[in-house]
């Protein structure tokens, strides 16, 4: 057998006949290992090593220093920039959480009173969930068009109503980009609701029913209870998802008018790829890194207990 | 069954809920469309014209026939199948590793692999580029295909070892037992088994590299070597108000692949999506 003879020179069939030897896992996960440790581990290490330099994109070795910390932390725009990461990240995991888990409600009780259009509707929100980062901001920019034949705004002549300024005014533009984020992303939350509403035990509605529950308690005291840790594991993964969103706003807005809309990874990547400046974009990666690492800690804290094992 | 007056409420409340919920998801797809199939004075009557007065098919055929976006969508088709590819290749040992084998540290090498995924692309863009213009490999397909990979094998890792801890671990144990091998164990049984997992996980893999924008934008600098998610997005810079409709019916192009891709697997792609997220 010469399939025999060749398994003695692979690492991989050691334990071929002697099955009872539990085998080395390190063969299996070898590529993994590799490709991992050479396009994340490496790299993100050496984002910790560059923001400790004065390196450039143009070239040179640059110099240890720690002056390039204290120059991006003390920016007079990172404020701002910071803010508007919030407001675009709360708004968006907000609005996403929130519809995402009343459509998943409102689709899983007309399919139990055997309502028309559950499917329709969520054919249509996941389409949108597909549809690329590019793509979905220049959908929206069409839609959010100022001249009165924009998208939006000749519905809103057609209602009778005034046309809004939807991207150039900057109190406004931040909610522009929020709803069409919240357009794209809302599909995701809304399948894990489902999903985690389907996995409720149904005897606990029957208990509740039996003391007389109404449908308002049933939702407080039986549903949202159930529902923690899959809205607190999907909000960790929106949040996540929403911070690193980088292609929908250059599509859309490029982060203006002004700075309006110009969000943490996007002011990062002017800031090495416009900038050329390597260890401030850096810096802004380092805390990047921990905004979200400090958010899912935030998160997992509140799971309960007993579903951390 | 009886139909109180309370149930009947609720369900208008929910067609009504729903019918809200399916304009503004629709909408923005309708207009896209609507606007692809106008002529050039058709965009400027807006919402009166949502169902074209003169529809015409112009738009789409100026887009396939141009000289640049046959070669993007060429490009991006190229690049989201070898990474799929590569990604299945390179996951699929680990995930059969993580179904099967009990070993020390288990839980923290899968929390590891998982946590890469928490880490914007942009931050390892960083270096990345660095090295990449370094080693010559700033466009070149290959380089952009393995940073691909690197980003899709994580989630390729999960949810093929989650298809896999579906197949009784009895069918390794007999065919062990009849003298194979490990290794043509997983080859011969568990991955012809995982077809559908494997399957799903192609096709994610596929529309997460066909909507791929930040790596391509930054390794790709020749407009033949351009996938259709820079392509557009360059495309998109260069137009103006009279153009809008040619621009919508390449928009349009480039999400439809995307979308079908989906729908052909939805049903697979959402279990598999949900499992991890519910069990937490």
């Amino acid at each position: 057998m010469s399939a025999r003879a060749m398994s003695s020179r692979l690492p991989f069939v050691g334990a071929a006949g002697r099955h009872n030897r539990v085998p080395s896992p390190y063969p299996w996960l070898m590529p993994v290992i590799l490709v991992m440790g050479l396009f994340y581990l490496y790299p993100v290490i050496d984002v910790f090593r560059y923001a400790f330099t004065d390196l450039t994109l143009l070239g040179g070795e640059g110099h240890y220093t720690l002056s390039t910390f204290a120059n991006v932390l003390t920016r007079p725009e990172l404020q701002q920039i910071v803010w508007v990461t919030f407001i675009f990240t709360a708004g968006s995991v907000i609005g996403q959480q929130l519809l995402g888990l009343a459509m998943a409600l409102v689709v899983v009780r007309s399919e139990n009173r055997h309502l028309f259009g559950t499917t329709i509707l969520r054919t249509t929100a996941l389409i949108a969930w597909v549809v690329p980062g590019i793509a979905g901001g220049i959908i929206w920019k069409m839609l959010f068009n100022e001249a009165p034949f924009g998208g939006l705004n000749s519905l809103l002549r057609f209602a009778g109503m005034a046309p809004v300024q939807w991207l150039s005014d900057p109190d406004v533009v931040m909610w522009s980009v929020v709803l069409s984020n919240i357009w794209r992303g809302t599909a995701f939350s809304m399948v894990v609701m489902y999903a985690a509403l389907k996995a409720i035990d149904p005897s606990l509605y029957e208990a509740a029913e039996v003391d007389g529950a109404n449908g308002r308690q049933r939702l407080f005291f039986v549903t949202l209870p159930q529902l923690r840790p899959a809205i607190l594991v999907n909000m960790i993964l929106i949040t996540i998802q929403t911070l690193n969103t980088f292609d929908a706003i250059i599509s859309l807005t490029g982060g203006g008018p002004g700075r309006a809309t110009e969000v943490l990874s996007l002011y990062t990547f002017n800031v090495v790829f416009r900038n050329y400046d390597l260890a401030a974009g850096s810096v802004l990666s380092i805390l990047m890194l921990i905004i979200s690492l400090g958010l899912a800690l935030v998160y997992a804290s509140f799971l309960p207990k007993e579903e951390k094992a | 069954m009886k139909l109180s007056t309370r149930d009947r409420l609720g369900d208008i409340l929910s067609y009504a809920f729903m019918a809200v919920m399916f304009v503004f998801f629709s909408w923005p797809l309708i207009w896209l469309l609507s606007m692809a199939l106008r002529t050039r004075k058709e965009v400027f009557l807006g919402v009166a014209r949502l169902i074209p007065k003169y529809p015409t098919l112009e738009n789409f055929t100026m887009v396939l026939t141009s000289s640049q976006f046959p070669v993007y969508l060429i490009n991006a088709l190229k690049l989201s199948c070898l990474s799929a590819v590569g990604c299945l290749i390179i996951a699929a040992p680990a995930a059969y590793a993580f179904s099967r084998f009990d070993f020390k540290g288990k839980g923290a090498w899968m929390l590891g692999i998982l946590a890469f995924q928490m880490i914007s692309p942009l931050v390892i863009m960083v270096p990345l580029y660095r090295y990449m213009s370094r080693l010559g490999l700033i466009d070149s397909h290959f380089g952009t295909v393995m940073v691909y990979i690197a980003l899709g094998v994580p989630m390729v890792t999960w949810l093929l070892k989650g298809y896999m801890d579906g197949i009784p671990k009895s069918l390794d144990e007999a065919a062990l037992i009849d003298g194979c091998n490990r290794l043509s164990v997983f080859i011969r049984i568990i991955l012809p088994l995982s077809t559908p997992g494997v399957a799903s996980a192609f096709i994610i893999t596929v529309i997460a590299g066909w909507s791929q924008f930040l790596v391509p934008f930054l390794l790709i600098t020749k407009d033949s070597l351009v996938p259709i998610g820079v392509g557009i997005f360059q495309y998109a810079g260069t137009q103006n108000a009279s153009t809008i409709q040619v621009l919508a019916a390449a928009c349009l192009i480039s999400v439809v692949p995307a979308i079908i891709a989906f729908l052909a697997l939805q049903r697979l792609i959402l279990s598999a999506m949900t499992a991890g997220a519910v069990k937490g």
